[in-house]
């Protein structure tokens, strides 16, 4: 739909009224794949909030002392602990690859078929940064005793909601990153220029679908915010 | 051609100044949310922080990176109104937590 | 010129004329509808024999996939009711029923029968074949992630099976699954019996979503023209909500799943507590029991009305049609649909009454289930009444949609009774509860499925089901499976305890005795009768009567379809176009006894059909 229309439909909550009892579509300008993964993504934040919930639940009802976060998330430099360093990088190395994202997107709607191929290129690496640091991170902890079912720190449950929250998250985080490789090289080609049809779905290819792996990538970098917040930091 | 196209496609690009602004912002607060624990505060000071910074950073993502600050109002509807069926589970495993840890402290320390 | 027709700002451009109706320009101010705001769907098209019906994206032949392998997993389910009625019935008959498999079986009939079984044949069965359909579309929006869900289901019911023929068998959990019991020895398959079960559950969460994703955006971004939300059939809304509920509630159930995976694999506490097990101290600690509870009912609840919710739809527009009269309050009809389905996701711990919780919960929980019966209730009303005074058809659909609304009455009202906390405590793990939602989800929505099946075989497969067979059907299905659970109200309230396996020699237990032998015959009988269903389906496609377009005289889209079966496509070379909602019946001004959709109103001036 294009934007002269969008605009000449009534706003606000009349909008909604209209909108809904309109026929065709409820959801004006909002392309099919695209609702779908807003669709799946309400979906996956119903997972991540029960599996949150369930830590909350977890570590609220615990007689056993939950660990000091600071300091078993901190890094040495030199011979100073630094709490949540790497967790700060983490955070910013993930920041940072939304950031290029969005700009993906927008040079994709633009037809800017180089700055959107670098900079979903840039997302990818950043992603891939992120699963590393994230890997080097459970080594880091699985060397100093913490396991699933148990941990020399504090309470059993911490080290199974960490690996379960976290781990959860880095698979989310890695099915992006391949994604995203495989839509720079489509990006790269010039696949969504020419309309190329997808090899297994037969479906032609289109900008939107970088719009549509943006939503999933920034879903993944909200979801680190509230792990960040909840997991350790609270 | 260009002229149409930049017409077309205006409801789904921005200038690339608001992009960085709000990239700018998500860093700021990540680093207050940091200071939250570089400082130490404690009790309800540091939850309400860690939960302020939190919500305006999903905020942000969500209006400006994820689009919806301008789509049509019907879809942030459905988005956001599920979000009350997470917000009575939450309410309830806290207190359900309570009563877990109430009854453990009865049973397991008091010889309740 | 009014606010309302905002004539000036025509926001629409137009698109190809492919989709304009076929009335001349000059009378179409009453006929005028918006022009298309899409292009096209772009279609696969199917060309090698696998392609076309092994892993084929066409909607219709998904949903008959999804139908043929519910209905397996359905007699696997109706097998195992049969083995555990014949040890409550007749114990010590059959040695090979020892308690260990009677447990068993009670769990994997459970979970069968609730998820693989009704969810899988109410949202993949009919929402596949129906809702491109009934919306006006030509496939699901998205054809491949449709058959990649259906191969997913169709492992994850492997899976399942695959636990019959593990070492320690499938799991005898309950179909509740809950822990420590459940991976625990102790409990029958708590070694790889377990581990399957969850696993398929995870598969079938996953599948599902696929699925979800398809009917959600279909029914909401891909109606064709004139089709407003509200003038969808029930059908749709039934299904539509019910989707909505599962893309929310699945993740509930795939969290504690995992959860549970991690306790049972990597020996986790989520879910343990300290455990001392025959003398031994266990490795676990600190977990909680009652959470897995919660989280398991968080999904479970919505799931019962994920069932139910179809059901509900699919039986309004059957009664319709049958009745020869519009649906009573089609828009309080909606309105409840979406309300229930919203409710329903704040009455879960309902189930959780006697399980140790946060008592406090209870006052909360009984006000909100309470609360869900109003919507529930009005719909019973709804039903009634549209049925007074109609012009009603006595088939076999008609007979099987009255038989819901009978059971699905009972099964309410012993609802009401659990909802409420101090009558539930005697109550609960009772032969009551049993009888409650064996009548609420099993009998009712079974009803539906087999109207619909009556109702929709001739557009499946262009011939009609012998009516003689159907009304046989009915009258033993109907009248059997109330001989089977009315009786267990009375186990219930003298206290007969669920998920036993057999009936000790207390002497109120032995009272018992003489009726649990008549349930028993009578669910044999009714599992026979089946058969009978089952011989009119395989006659009946060869030489059951051709049925020609529309049967039924039904108003909407599904039978107006350009070839009886509907092929891919659909619709043929132009898509229609909806002027009206799918109830215009027994008009009053109108020739006919049904005005169908696509009908505009300039063929129906005279007619004093209802603005929809």
């Amino acid at each position: 739909m294009s934007d002269n229309t969008l605009n000449n439909l009534p706003g606000g909550f009349k909008g909604m009224a209209h909108d809904m009892g309109s026929d065709q579509t409820a959801f004006k300008g909002v392309q099919w794949g695209k609702f779908m993964m807003w669709i799946f993504l309400l979906s996956d934040t119903f997972i991540f909030s029960c599996f949150l919930i369930s830590y909350m639940k977890g570590r609220s009802s615990t007689v056993v002392d939950w660990p000091n976060t600071s300091e078993v998330f901190s890094l040495h430099v030199g011979s100073v602990p630094v709490p949540l360093l790497l967790i700060a990088i983490m955070t910013f190395v993930l920041i940072t690859s939304s950031g290029t994202m969005a700009l993906a997107v927008k040079f994709g709607y633009e037809k800017n078929r180089k700055m959107c191929a670098w900079l979903v290129l840039a997302t990818a690496i950043g992603g891939l940064t992120f699963v590393g640091m994230q890997i080097f991170e459970w080594s880091k902890l699985i060397h100093e005793g913490v396991r699933p079912w148990s941990n020399p720190f504090g309470a059993k449950q911490f080290g199974s909601f960490f690996f379960m929250i976290t781990g959860f998250h880095g698979v989310h985080v890695s099915i992006g990153v391949i994604f995203l490789f495989i839509f720079a090289r489509k990006t790269f080609r010039g696949d969504f220029d020419t309309g190329k049809r997808g090899f297994f779905t037969s479906q032609k290819s289109d900008y939107v679908a970088i719009e549509i792996l943006g939503l999933y990538w920034h879903f993944v970098d909200l979801v680190w915010v509230f792990i960040f917040a909840f997991f350790y930091l609270w | 051609m260009d002229e149409t196209q930049n017409k077309e496609q205006s409801a789904s690009t921005h200038k690339i100044g608001i992009y960085l602004w709000i990239w700018g912002l998500l860093f700021v607060l990540s680093f207050f949310s940091y200071m939250v624990d570089w400082f130490a505060f404690q009790g309800l000071l540091r939850w309400g922080l860690i939960l302020f910074f939190m919500f305006l950073k999903a905020g942000l993502i969500m209006a400006f990176f994820m689009h919806l600050f301008w789509e049509r109002y019907a879809l942030v509807n459905v988005l956001l109104w599920p979000m009350t069926a997470i917000a009575c589970f939450i309410i309830l495993m806290a207190a359900e937590a309570e009563y877990t840890v109430f009854t453990r402290a009865l049973y397991f320390f008091t010889g309740g | 010129m009014s606010d309302e027709y905002n004539q000036n700002n025509t926001p629409l451009e137009a698109q190809s004329s492919e989709t304009m109706s076929g009335s001349s320009s000059s009378a179409t101010d009453i006929d005028y509808v918006r022009p298309a705001e899409l292009s096209e769907q772009d279609l696969y098209h199917a060309h090698s024999w696998i392609t076309k019906w092994v892993f084929c994206q066409d909607a219709k032949v998904i949903g008959v996939q999804y139908f043929l392998t519910a209905v397996f997993t359905g007699i696997v389910g109706l097998v195992l009711s049969w083995l555990m009625r014949l040890q409550l019935g007749f114990p010590d008959l059959v040695p090979f029923i020892t308690a260990e498999h009677y447990y068993q079986f009670v769990t994997m009939h459970g979970m069968i029968m609730v998820v693989y079984f009704l969810t899988a044949l109410f949202l993949g069965g009919f929402g596949n074949y129906l809702i491109p359909l009934m919306v006006g579309s030509r496939d699901m929006i998205f054809p491949y992630v449709n058959m990649v869900s259906y191969w997913m289901f169709f492992v994850a019911v492997c899976v399942l099976m695959a636990s019959f023929f593990v070492p320690g068998g499938p799991t005898g959990a309950g179909w509740t699954l809950y822990p420590p019991q459940a991976i625990l020895p102790g409990s029958p398959g708590s070694g790889m019996g377990i581990i399957l079960m969850l696993t398929s559950l995870s598969l079938f969460v996953i599948g599902f979503t696929m699925g979800g994703l398809n009917y959600l955006v279909t029914i909401l971004q891909a109606r064709t023209r004139g089709m407003t939300l509200m003038r969808m059939p029930l059908t749709i809304w039934g299904i539509f909500t019910a989707t909505a509920l599962a893309m929310l509630a699945f993740p509930a159930l795939l969290v504690s799943c995992i959860m549970m995976t991690l306790d049972k694999v990597l020996e986790t506490s989520f879910f343990m507590p300290a455990i001392i097990q025959a003398g031994e101290v266990l490795d676990y600690g600190g977990g909680s029991p009652v959470l897995f509870q919660h989280l398991f009912w968080f999904f479970g609840h919505p799931e019962v009305y994920i069932v139910a919710l179809p059901a509900f739809g699919i039986v309004s527009d059957l009664i319709s049609v049958h009745a020869r009269k519009n649906i009573f309050g089609y828009r309080m009809m909606v309105w409840a649909i979406v309300g229930i389905g919203g409710l329903s996701f704040f009455v879960w711990a309902h189930h959780m009454y006697v399980s140790g919780m946060n008592p406090w919960f209870g006052f909360f929980f009984a006000t909100t289930t309470l609360i869900i019966a109003v919507p529930t209730a009005l719909k019973v009303y709804n039903w009634i009444v549209t049925l007074f005074r109609a012009n009603i058809r006595m088939n076999t659909v008609m007979l099987f949609c009255l038989g819901f609304i009978v059971t699905f009455v009972n099964g309410g009202i012993t609802g009401i009774f659990l909802g409420n906390v101090a009558v539930d405590i005697p109550l609960s793990d009772t032969y009551f509860v049993i009888a409650h939602f064996h009548m609420v989800m099993g009998i009712a929505p079974l009803m539906v499925i087999m109207g619909a099946v009556y109702h929709w075989f001739p557009l499946v497969t262009g011939r009609m089901l012998s009516e003689k067979l159907g009304k046989w059907h009915f009258w033993i299905t109907f009248l059997g499976a109330y001989s089977i659970y009315f009786p267990m109200h009375y186990l219930g309230f003298i206290g007969v305890p669920r998920r036993y396996f057999e009936m000790y020699d207390s002497p109120y237990m032995t009272s018992a005795v003489g009726m649990n032998e008549f349930i028993t015959v009578a669910a044999l009988i009714v599992g026979a009768a089946q058969f009978i269903f089952i011989y009119n389906i395989i006659t009946s496609l060869r030489i059951g009567k051709p049925a020609g377009k529309n049967p039924w005289k039904a108003n909407s889209l599904e039978w107006l379809t350009s070839e009886v079966p509907p092929v891919h496509g659909n619709f043929g070379e132009k898509l229609p176009v909806v002027h009206r909602w799918p109830y215009d019946f027994n008009v009053p001004g109108s020739k006919e006894d049904y005005i169908p959709q696509t009908t505009p109103p300039s063929e129906v001036i005279n007619a004093e059909v209802e603005k929809t």
